[in-house]
């Protein structure tokens, strides 16, 4: 142990095809463009998911039973590993959150300097916003703070569920269908964009697509010094 | 001053949990800070012993010697609370025991705290041994254990017929030890401590453990809910009872159902 805070970061929603992985992969990079330790997990089932896009730093989890929560959790409270970004399935998001009341595994992580912050994307299907008032009235030893996904939402802003009951929250900002296209490629980096985007993708596109990373960048960075891990 | 108490627990199944129970309850009079003296009547080697070594005594419950061992000290030992894990099969003839030596009696008068946990299995016969038991209790303090904590489904229990069982033992109690998760169970076994110890990560003695965080949690998790039970029923109180409190015999005391899981 080091004895400085570092952020535990649990990206999650209850509902599918909202953007999880793409917050992961966007936090993940946050760290590695900055040469700073980090380590993903992966609690997502179906494809593509964070270890495809980041097979180096991601490892795939799963906690249906004792032995493997004991795998993840143990592992995710002991070692000295930097930053810790989770990618929760919408399928484990219910036994996540019931294994970790059960065992207090926020309270033992905020004893052991780890932060945590619960990343929830919003979503205008009504569970999304049930689960997040759960979280909000359950869960004390861990920030919770919505996310807003322009990039996959399809709702119209007044139909946010949860617009008007937070106060602060994540945004990703919109991006036009041609950069989505490519960010969604396995083998685009954030982190090293010019060396992933196509060839031919125009200039001006290309420097929309930073001043987009740049944004959410800005974000996390803001994130951190909240958390006291910067 | 605190009257001497004695806890007894038993059942004449096999494999109900006696011990696990016991285990639990040694850890909660040591959070409560009750001194505690332990008898383990599973001879030559008793289990309990091997969790709580500094507390625990094997003995004989047959045995007149090991009898006067454990009844003629409950007065004189500094523990105000003496446990007793009777093992499979002796609860009848050691409550029969000590309505011979008049320790029921005492109970009665008031001299004594009697507290009996009566671990129940899952069929019918369960039942028949809780009007059996009955007939030895007087003024004790009687406890029906439903114990989750091996999987034990009580599937054989008629609502009915339970309740008509209840009702012949006006003053019965029930509590419920909710289930372990299986490993957990199984890693606190094998690291032969007390639950109390294995959560607090420490081995037999006091030195570091490296147990797994997830295991310690569940663990944790369960043994407060096992306490809950105990607060709720007041079990402090029973065993703190002084001498000039006690309640006059035949006290009509309330029925209360027991848990459903």
């Amino acid at each position: 142990m080091t004895g400085k805070t570092t952020p535990l970061y649990v990206v999650c929603s209850p509902c599918r095809r909202v953007g999880k992985t793409l917050v992961s992969r966007l936090l993940a990079e946050f760290y590695v463009i900055n040469n700073r330790p980090v380590a993903a997990f992966d609690l997502a089932d179906e494809g593509p998911q964070l270890a495809d896009y980041l097979p180096g730093i991601t490892t795939i989890a799963d906690i249906a039973d004792t032995r493997g929560q004991m795998a993840f959790f143990d592992r995710l409270i002991a070692a000295d590993m930097g930053a810790r970004i989770i990618d929760l399935s919408h399928r484990v998001f219910k036994n996540f959150f019931t294994v970790v009341d059960e065992i207090s595994f926020f309270e033992e992580a905020r004893r052991r300097s780890i932060e945590p912050l619960i990343l929830f994307i919003i979503d205008p299907d009504p569970k999304s916003a049930k689960a997040y008032g759960i979280l909000r009235h359950q869960i004390s030893q861990a920030s919770l703070l919505p996310v807003r996904n322009q990039v996959k939402t399809t709702e119209t802003p007044h139909a946010r569920p949860n617009a008007n009951i937070t106060p602060t929250s994540l945004d990703i900002p919109l991006l036009n269908f041609p950069l989505k296209a490519v960010i969604d490629r396995q083998s685009f980096s954030f982190s090293r964009p010019w060396g992933t985007s196509p060839a031919d993708l125009p200039v001006l596109l290309k420097e929309e697509l930073s001043r987009w990373v740049e944004r959410v960048f800005f974000q996390f960075h803001t994130l951190e010094v909240l958390l006291g891990c910067a | 001053m605190t009257k001497p108490a004695v806890v007894l627990i038993g059942g004449d199944k096999g494999g109900v949990g006696k011990t696990t129970v016991a285990r639990t309850l040694l850890d909660y009079f040591a959070h409560q800070q009750l001194r505690v003296r332990a008898f383990d009547t599973e001879v030559p080697r008793g289990t309990l012993k091997r969790f709580h070594p500094d507390l625990t005594d094997v003995v004989d419950i047959n045995h007149v010697p090991d009898q006067m061992r454990i009844f003629d000290t409950v007065n004189s030992t500094d523990a105000t609370v003496t446990l007793i894990d009777v093992r499979a099969g002796l609860l009848s003839p050691t409550l029969h025991a000590l309505r011979n030596i008049g320790f029921i009696e005492a109970a009665k008068k008031g001299d004594i705290t009697f507290v009996l946990f009566h671990i129940l299995g899952p069929s019918i016969a369960s039942l028949d041994e809780i009007v059996d038991t009955a007939a030895y209790l007087g003024d004790a303090k009687y406890f029906m254990v439903k114990n989750f904590i091996n999987n034990t489904y009580f599937f054989e229990w008629d609502e009915a017929t339970t309740e008509a069982y209840f009702k012949r033992i006006p003053g019965a109690v029930g509590i419920t030890i909710p289930k372990l998760v299986e490993m957990a169970a199984e890693q606190v076994d094998l690291a032969s401590v007390p639950f109390a110890t294995f959560i607090g990560n420490k081995k037999q003695g006091g030195a570091s453990a490296s147990y797994s965080f997830v295991l310690r949690g569940y663990v944790r998790h369960w043994l407060e809910k096992t306490w809950a039970e105990y607060d709720r029923v007041g079990l402090t109180d029973i065993l703190e009872a002084r001498e000039s409190s006690r309640p006059p015999i035949g006290r009509p005391r309330p029925i209360i159902k027991i848990a459903e899981a």
